[in-house]
């Protein structure tokens, strides 16, 4: 939703008139094909189409260019738009791992509304949290910034830096990966490999990622995502990753692992293995939240103990 | 069989306004709320994936609930995200007709879609990429044709060597698919933006015979000229002794290709992730 890009941004329109994609493949029993319906003008419209579901092969009734609202579709104020469209750019900075700030919620969806902005914003919420799991929490009030925090995976109290989570490079992730099926280490060679495949090499730089082997020796184990060291006794030197505190903290085996086979077009349960490893991984990890959980209730438990009998026996 | 499970679905699902979609998000749970996060993040998925990816949900969200029917299952969430736009649509690929599903956000042009994770020059790049393969015979765009143009696009200046790696992009993120130096559309971005394709380029576009969906890979008659998709021929001519065009009757010249088969393939234990191409560029 950047708006440079796309001149047709805004148009909006109901498929569900007149959507017949490959799927069907028999002889089709279907009605007139789309063709003709020649689209009027990119003013935006709706399709009038109440029975019509996205499955459909009906063509729905003709275009009326410059009307709004459908039979099905009339309730949709241009607030109710805006929540969606809100929806959208917030589901795309959770996907990239950027913070939100009002400013750029103001620039890039509400515009014209910026005198509901707080109600848009907290339907669009709703929805986000309602449908997606992600909470959006203010994470700086006095700059209005805002993050999307994935409810499914949240660990109550234990988890304190939540706003910037696993960098938004996919190769971090990539490189937690190859260090978790190699069985939690990986040598160099092992990870160069990798990251050969994707274009990155050893001195030579990349326009978006800079000087990849600084990136991974350096900044990554700087910022304590990664470890790295020499493999022990070896001898010439070897050297090894391995995850660093920061990466146990900020993400887990099963995420890792999801990415991990996201990239290779599967599903985690394809590799059973590292699908075991990573299942105990989020049964400690769900264990340890309980004992946390417990040990600030007993403390705090405590506390109130220790009120309660200083107010009942006097100094 | 298939048909009539559409149409029992096409029945029961009823139009709904926002109210109706948060009234109707009480059916949703943690597994459907991990299961479209994760499909999110994917873009794009093979129905067997897709099962797999249910029953992970299941899984880690789940584990005392029925696994619900995948059709159920999904069509369920659909009428959730009815009231943003959003939809998961069902689809195949055009080279051997596996099925397919994307989280596709209906209510902005599709190109605009992308308009997030991408500069405007490289924005423009996918528009004269996808313009040229559109307008190809064979629905594939060369590299070289692509790379020609990188003189006309908006935005900042980009040499060949960006725009090479930009392609890359476009395939890494699902938008092309790359064969023997030359880019077609993925299935992704034909389920995104079938819509939006047609309405832009009316003229230029080309539809299946059979399934009148857009077409960017198939075969034609030789004669007549109409199109199918490769999964369509394959269904339609599969008891065929003697394959003919259904439009103008004349002898189907090319090799009929066979219909997808989950189980057959299941079987021979064949990953996935490189789909062989053997037949896509037939005209």
């Amino acid at each position: 939703l950047r708006g440079k890009a796309n001149p047709k941004r805004g148009v909006l329109w109901d498929p569900r008139a007149a959507r017949e994609g490959p799927e069907r493949l028999v002889p089709a029993q279907t009605t007139a094909p789309e063709e003709e319906e020649s689209p009027s003008s990119p003013s935006p419209h709706f399709k009038d189409a109440p029975q019509s579901s996205p499955a459909t092969g009906t063509p729905g009734s003709p275009k009326v260019p410059g009307e709004v609202c459908s039979t099905n579709q009339c309730r949709r104020s241009p607030i109710e738009e805006k929540v969606a469209l809100l929806v959208y750019y917030l589901l795309y900075k959770y996907q990239v791992k950027e913070p939100i700030t009002k400013a750029d919620m103001l620039r890039n969806v509400i515009q014209i509304y910026k005198n509901h902005f707080h109600e848009i914003l907290r339907k669009a919420s709703e929805h986000l949290e309602l449908v997606f799991g992600l909470d959006l929490k203010e994470m700086d009030p006095n700059r209005n910034t805002y993050v999307l925090i994935n409810k499914l995976e949240q660990s109550c109290d234990a988890r304190v830096n939540d706003n910037g989570g696993v960098p938004k490079t996919g190769l971090l992730m990539t490189v937690l990966g190859v260090i978790f099926t190699k069985g939690n280490r990986a040598t160099e060679e092992e990870v160069w490999e990798v990251l050969n495949m994707m274009g990155l090499y050893d001195g030579i730089k990349n326009f978006i990622y800079g000087d990849p082997k600084k990136l991974i020796t350096k900044d990554w184990v700087k910022e304590k995502y990664l470890e790295y060291r020499q493999v022990p006794n070896s001898d010439p030197p070897h050297y090894e990753f391995l995850w660093g505190p920061r990466a146990y903290a900020e993400t887990s085996k099963m995420k890792v692992l999801e990415f991990v086979a996201k990239t290779h077009d599967t599903v985690p349960t394809a590799f059973p293995g590292w699908y075991e490893e990573a299942l105990r991984d989020e049964e400690e990890r769900a264990r340890a939240r309980v004992l946390a959980k417990a040990s600030t209730a007993a403390m705090a438990s405590a506390r109130a103990k220790a009120i309660a009998s200083s107010f009942s026996s006097p100094k | 069989m298939e048909e009539g499970r559409a149409e029992r679905r096409r029945r029961t699902e009823a139009p709904s306004c926002t109210q109706g979609g948060a009234r109707r998000a009480g059916i949703m749970t943690d597994v459907h709320r991990r299961f479209l996060q994760l499909l999110m993040t994917h873009g794009v998925l093979e129905e067997r994936g897709v099962r797999r990816l249910q029953k992970h949900c299941y899984r880690v969200h789940g584990r005392t609930a029925a696994v619900e029917e995948l059709e159920d299952f999904i069509n369920n969430i659909n009428s959730v995200l009815e009231s943003l736009y959003i939809e998961i649509k069902k689809g195949a690929t055009e080279d051997d007709g596996r099925p397919v599903y994307a989280l596709v956000n209906l209510a902005t042009t599709p190109v605009s879609k992308m308009a997030s994770d991408f500069a405007e020059n490289e924005l423009d790049l996918f528009r004269k990429a996808l313009e040229l393969i559109i307008d190809s015979e064979t629905g594939f765009a060369s590299s070289t044709n692509i790379l020609n143009l990188v003189d006309q696009l908006k935005g900042k200046k980009m040499r060949k060597k960006e725009a090479e790696q930009v392609l890359q992009k476009f395939v890494q993120n699902k938008w092309l698919i790359e064969k023997e130096g030359e880019f077609t559309l993925h299935s992704r971005a034909i389920l995104e933006m079938e819509q939006y394709i047609r309405e832009t380029y009316p003229d230029a576009v080309k539809t299946c015979n059979i399934c009148h969906g857009l077409l960017i890979q198939g075969q034609s008659c030789e004669t007549c000229g109409i199109r199918m998709h490769l999964p369509c021929v394959a269904k339609y001519f599969q008891s065929a002794p003697e394959p003919r065009c259904p439009h103008c009757n004349d002898y189907w010249p090319h090799e009929i290709p066979e219909v997808f088969n989950p189980d057959k393939e299941r079987e021979a234990g064949t990953s996935k992730a490189n789909k062989k191409p053997s037949r896509s560029r037939q005209h």
